[in-house]
């Protein structure tokens, strides 16, 4: 482990509005208006995180739903921004999250591949010269040139992996992407998260799967509501956590889902 | 090692450091471009029957227009033919990035939840997207006026400053409906109303001069209305248009963009959850 500095995270808080109804409509503010209905909910995500992330660590995030995981992981990437503190990214992120590619269904695969790449800042020639590569560790086929509506969520997750571990980036955020698709991917893409291990980059794996976190990983923070619980050595943290889940070394949190 | 750094940092009320954001923007012109272009293949724009139908679909809604006026009682000649092509093809430029602007944000939403890119490039492409849609439009329209045997001048030059101020327009209308559509998604089914509310306060049925006097207020409150009756003097009757009328398009465009883009860039960070 080199001891340079990948990500620092000093005092972050996340709070947003966000709508309570899935759809806000214009319809639906006049017909409350005048009533007091409440139409947004204030959301803590996350709540004074301090966390560093140097070159060479694999760090598993674990935590229950809602815990923060993935709103950590936007703020890292600069999707969202914090509402308080700093965060320092020193290296190029790319970013695994879990809704994958492809936001536009109904081009082919090959598009969106681009399409992502072009505004993550990659250029034409970049994302080209991996193309090959990203369409056969995804073991796809003709389906890159099929509609991405015509795939099916294993093939969805798939690609979205493809992109992301042929890529290389100096750190890269994998968000429950890993138990997707079928034993021979997720072997395949376990293999791949391993092989990226290296001292000149750093992981970051959100992941519910706890026997993957122990053998990935070497460095774990467990986050809850929003907050950071504890952070260090893996088996610990991790037994830590199951303690705290009432589950023991249940199979049930072991398992790869 | 030379590691890029970025900062992130709480985001104060106003707007994001603009230079950066700028150049972030430019750095990526390429994904408009490939954005644009696969959206039309995926639209069939690419193959002969799909450009064709870019040609048919505005050439019968001018024919379905023209029989509407004839059997109100208005002139139809010629020159009111041509007038009426121009201004629907222009207006149609303007409809057509509303359209396209108004979901560009919330159908983005896969990839404005994992990326973090300047939000500002979608409604951007809707508005490209939309310049593709009028080109081969602009051709048919000289067509017709070459068989009207119209003649052709050189104050027709007019037709780039007066086209770019028509683009600028439709570029702060995507920018503002887009933003719009993330806090109200309904905007998307009120959108064909108001487009159709604008068509007929526009003097594209009728000439602008046309107009009874009563009814002039419409020309202060419509931000089309000056545009595209300079259109229809410089491409029809191919006369230099009204320095007022195109100073007070290039107003209302300047207005109209300068808040819209205000209000997106003010709001882009929090379109990550409000999606």
């Amino acid at each position: 482990m080199t001891n340079e500095l990948a990500v620092s995270i000093r005092g972050v808080g996340l709070t947003y509005t966000t709508s309570i109804d899935k759809k806000p409509t214009l319809k639906s503010r006049a017909k409350s208006l005048g009533r007091g209905k409440k139409l947004t909910r204030v959301v803590r995500a996350l709540d004074e995180i301090d966390l560093d992330i140097k070159y060479g660590q694999v760090l598993g995030v674990i935590g229950t739903n809602g815990a923060g995981k993935s709103s950590l992981m936007r703020c890292v990437a600069g999707i969202l921004p914090p509402s308080q503190g700093r965060i320092e990214v020193f290296g190029s992120v790319s970013t695994l999250l879990a809704l994958g590619v492809g936001f536009n269904p109904s081009m082919s695969g090959r598009d969106n591949v681009f399409l992502g790449g072009l505004a993550a800042g990659m250029s034409r020639d970049e994302i080209a010269g991996n193309f090959d590569e990203i369409a056969e560790f995804s073991e796809l086929g003709d389906a890159i040139d099929a509609p991405m509506r015509t795939y099916s969520s294993g093939m969805y997750a798939r690609l979205a992996f493809s992109v992301a571990a042929v890529v290389r980036p100096d750190i890269l955020i994998i968000d429950e992407a890993l138990s997707t698709g079928d034993a021979k991917f997720k072997e395949k893409s376990l293999n791949r998260v391993k092989e990226l291990r290296s001292n000149d980059r750093a992981l970051i794996l959100v992941s519910h799967a706890m026997q993957t976190v122990r053998e990935t990983c070497n460095d774990v923070a467990w986050l809850h509501k929003g907050k950071l619980i504890q952070r260090g050595e893996p088996n610990e943290v991790i037994d830590a956590y199951q303690e705290f889940l009432h589950l023991g070394k249940s199979a049930a949190i072991d398992e790869d889902v | 090692m030379s590691t890029p750094l970025q900062v992130y940092e709480p985001f104060k009320a106003g707007l994001p450091k603009l230079g950066r954001y700028g150049k972030s923007l430019w750095s990526r012109r390429t994904f408009i471009k490939e954005y644009s272009k696969s959206e039309l293949r995926e639209q069939h724009f690419d193959s002969v029957f799909g450009q064709l139908w870019l040609v048919l679909n505005p050439l019968l809604l001018s024919a379905v227009y023209f029989i509407l006026i004839v059997i109100i009682g208005g002139t139809s000649d010629s020159a009111r033919y041509a007038h009426l092509t121009a201004s629907l093809f222009l207006f149609y430029l303007i409809a057509n990035s509303l359209t396209g602007g108004v979901k560009s944000v919330t159908a983005g939403q896969r990839l404005i939840l994992n990326t973090a890119f300047p939000r500002i490039m979608l409604p951007i492409s809707a508005l490209v997207i939309a310049i593709f849609k009028f080109l081969p439009t602009l051709i048919v329209f000289v067509v017709i006026k070459a068989i009207f045997g119209s003649p052709f001048t050189i104050e027709m030059l007019w037709a780039i400053p007066v086209l770019l101020i028509t683009i600028f327009l439709a570029l702060g209308l995507a920018i503002t409906i887009s933003c719009v559509n993330v806090y109200f998604r309904d905007i998307a089914s009120f959108l064909p109303y108001l487009t159709r509310t604008l068509l007929y306060l526009s003097p594209i049925l009728y000439e602008a001069s046309a107009l009874r006097p009563s009814l002039r207020v419409i020309e202060i409150f419509n931000p089309l209305f000056p545009i595209l009756d300079s259109w229809s003097r410089v491409m029809v009757q191919g006369e230099a248009p009204q320095l007022s009328s195109m100073l007070q398009g290039l107003a209302w465009a300047t207005g109209i963009f300068f808040i819209g883009t205000y209000f997106f860039l003010s709001r882009e960070r929090e379109f990550a959850v409000r999606l």
